[in-house]
């Protein structure tokens, strides 16, 4: 595992990789351009780079009235800001209309974790998966992020990407197979299989350690992609570990623990715990500190396993 | 700037007559609809689609096509009904208006109909998209333009005022907005249920170059929709003084006739009138 990097930079680079091999790409900023990672791309491709001010509403429309004419936009903002506020027009002028458009929402999650609930965001991958034929992406390193960025380039149709801001582990080599839609087991393990994704899946990562040090045998998946969910990868989990803990930066209702429970559910079900926040909005302070108060640092996340396991 | 001979604006007035029988004809099928924002709009429609818009209904996805926006979706029997007319699709479907799985849904669906651009229907997203559509067509270079109809009552969306300041701001010339201002909406009057004047200087304080005339002379219709830009780097804007349910004696500038649930009476009374409005034309 090498340095932590800082996830906006890290998309603002891969989406510069992205725009230099596809002419069609462009980036929206709702007067948040260097805060999103823009700059770059702004520097690089001055006339593909449009501002719109502080109108999420509007901007969402304006993107999907850009995809009409062929292009490729990249719509990045503050997380609440271009999932809640906007959902409407994401529902109908992206999902509804099926336009190739992109919408990034970074510092998600308690990123804001001083601000308080406004620019806070549990909740988005929850609305956000409820679109018909929209790809929802919540990468969980910065070698994961440069491979959404450029896969959600390659996708035609509109999708979602969930970004924080703090910096994230290097947990994923360049090389690891990567693919929208397909979950991927980082470590083998057969008493219980614990699936993080985005920023707090490199707390399951270090959970996962914690507890093959006690002896358990962890199953740790990353899924990056919750929409569409890898149905064979869980189905499989589910039948051969038999006990399930989800972890996620997200509220509990709708998450990722939501859409593995919708899918076990009807396909096998299994005993489960999901860690995340429960129905409340959250507090405010230092972003450690937060992510503790919720059980999603990886002592909290080990002894969770364990207490479920008995 | 086009202007009309008499035999083009009689021919302009037979398709706005038809595209008002084939919505009565919908209606028929389905029972009930949007009826008076359709009404409202047929001259407009007319006008853009066959005299005004470059649009190849055997080629409707042709990149330098001009592009029509319904924001006030629910008006679309109108928008129906000329597609019709200008041979995007057979002019028997729409009597499959309000059957299961219709291609002709209450609000337009692009993926069910050639012609349509854009799901509409919520109100305050079409000005958004038709300006993603006017921006795009310039980054490309193309000089083709993007048309819209709105209503008077959508206009209290705020929504609309972000599309509005940014298409100004990033210079939309090739946009032309026509506000259906046929003055109803289903709680009465829009001006009392949330006032919008003074209507013009609110779009001018906005950036752009308005005009004001009478949407149901095809005329001033044509006059308007070929000039434009009204102002050089401006998007523009006309504001079309219509009346609810044109053509429909009894329910001509009612609230009541927002969406209409037709009787057996009031379809024979339409057709008397449609009858009558065709007397006219042939004089």
């Amino acid at each position: 595992m090498s340095d932590a990097k800082d996830p906006r930079k890290t998309f603002g680079e891969a989406l510069v990789e992205a725009g230099e091999k596809n002419p069609d790409i462009i980036a929206i900023s709702a007067d948040s351009s260097s805060g999103s990672g823009l700059t770059p791309f702004k520097n690089r491709f001055p006339s593909r780079h449009l501002e719109f001010g502080i109108m999420e509403q509007g901007i969402i429309g304006y993107a999907s009235g850009l995809a009409t004419t062929g292009k490729i936009p990249f719509v990045v903002a503050i997380a609440p800001f271009v999932t809640a506020r906007p959902f409407e027009m994401f529902r109908n002028d992206l999902g509804y209309m099926r336009q190739n458009v992109k919408v990034v929402g970074r510092c998600a999650g308690l990123t804001y974790s001083t601000l308080g609930a406004t620019h806070q965001s549990l909740e988005d991958i929850a609305i956000i998966r409820t679109i018909p034929g929209v790809v929802v992406v919540n990468p969980g390193d910065p070698v994961e992020i440069k491979k959404v960025t450029h896969a959600l380039a390659a996708h035609r149709g509109p999708a979602y990407m969930k970004i924080g801001s703090p910096k994230m582990p290097v947990l994923n080599r360049e090389d690891y197979g990567f693919e929208l839609g397909k979950g991927v087991v980082m470590q083998e393990g057969t008493d219980v299989t614990l699936i993080g994704t985005g920023t707090v899946l490199s707390k399951a990562f270090f959970a996962s350690e914690l507890l093959e040090k006690d002896g358990i045998s962890v199953r740790l998946i990353n899924i990056h992609t919750l929409k569409p969910l890898d149905r064979d990868l869980l189905v499989k989990a589910a039948k051969e570990t038999g006990r399930i803990v989800t972890v996620e930066e997200h509220y509990l209702i709708g998450g990722l623990g939501g859409a593995v429970a919708e899918l076990l559910a009807r396909e096998h079900p299994c005993p489960m715990r999901m860690i995340g926040v429960d129905d409340q909005y959250a507090s405010n302070g230092p972003y450690e500190e937060l992510l503790g108060l919720y059980g999603l640092q990886p002592e909290q996340i080990a002894g969770t396993v364990k207490k479920f396991l008995g | 700037m086009h202007s009309l001979s008499e035999h083009e604006e009689l021919e302009l007035k037979r398709i706005a007559f038809k595209i008002r029988k084939n919505v009565v004809r919908m209606i028929r099928a389905g029972e009930s609809g949007h009826v008076g924002g359709a009404l409202s709009i047929a001259e407009i429609l007319s006008a853009l689609y066959f005299k005004i818009m470059r649009v190849d209904p055997r080629n409707p996805s042709w990149r330098e096509r001009d592009r029509f926006v319904l924001s006030a979706g629910h008006k679309c029997l109108a928008l129906y009904a000329v597609l019709a007319e200008k041979g995007f699709f057979d002019e028997k479907l729409l009597d499959t208006y309000g059957a299961l799985g219709s291609k002709l849904p209450g609000h337009p669906d692009m993926y069910k109909l050639p012609g349509i651009e854009t799901n509409t229907g919520a109100l305050g997203h079409g000005l958004s998209i038709s300006g993603g559509m006017a921006l795009g067509l310039k980054l490309d270079g193309l000089d083709a333009k993007v048309y819209v109809v709105m209503g008077d009552g959508e206009l209290a969306e705020g929504s609309n005022w972000e599309a509005a300041a940014a298409a100004s701001h990033h210079k939309l010339d090739n946009l032309l907005v026509f506000v259906d201002r046929n003055t109803l909406q289903i709680s009465g009057r829009t001006v009392e249920v949330m006032s919008y004047e003074p209507l013009l200087k609110r779009w001018e304080s906005f950036g752009w170059s308005a005009r004001e005339i009478n949407g149901h002379d095809l005329k001033q219709i044509v006059e308007g929709a070929s000039g434009i830009p009204f102002e050089k780097d401006k998007p523009s804007v006309i504001i079309a003084n219509t009346v609810k349910s044109k053509g429909l004696s009894f329910a001509e500038d009612r609230v009541d006739y927002h969406y209409w649930k037709a009787t057996t009476e009031e379809l024979q009374i339409a057709e008397k009138d449609l009858a009558e409005i065709e007397r006219g034309l042939k004089q």
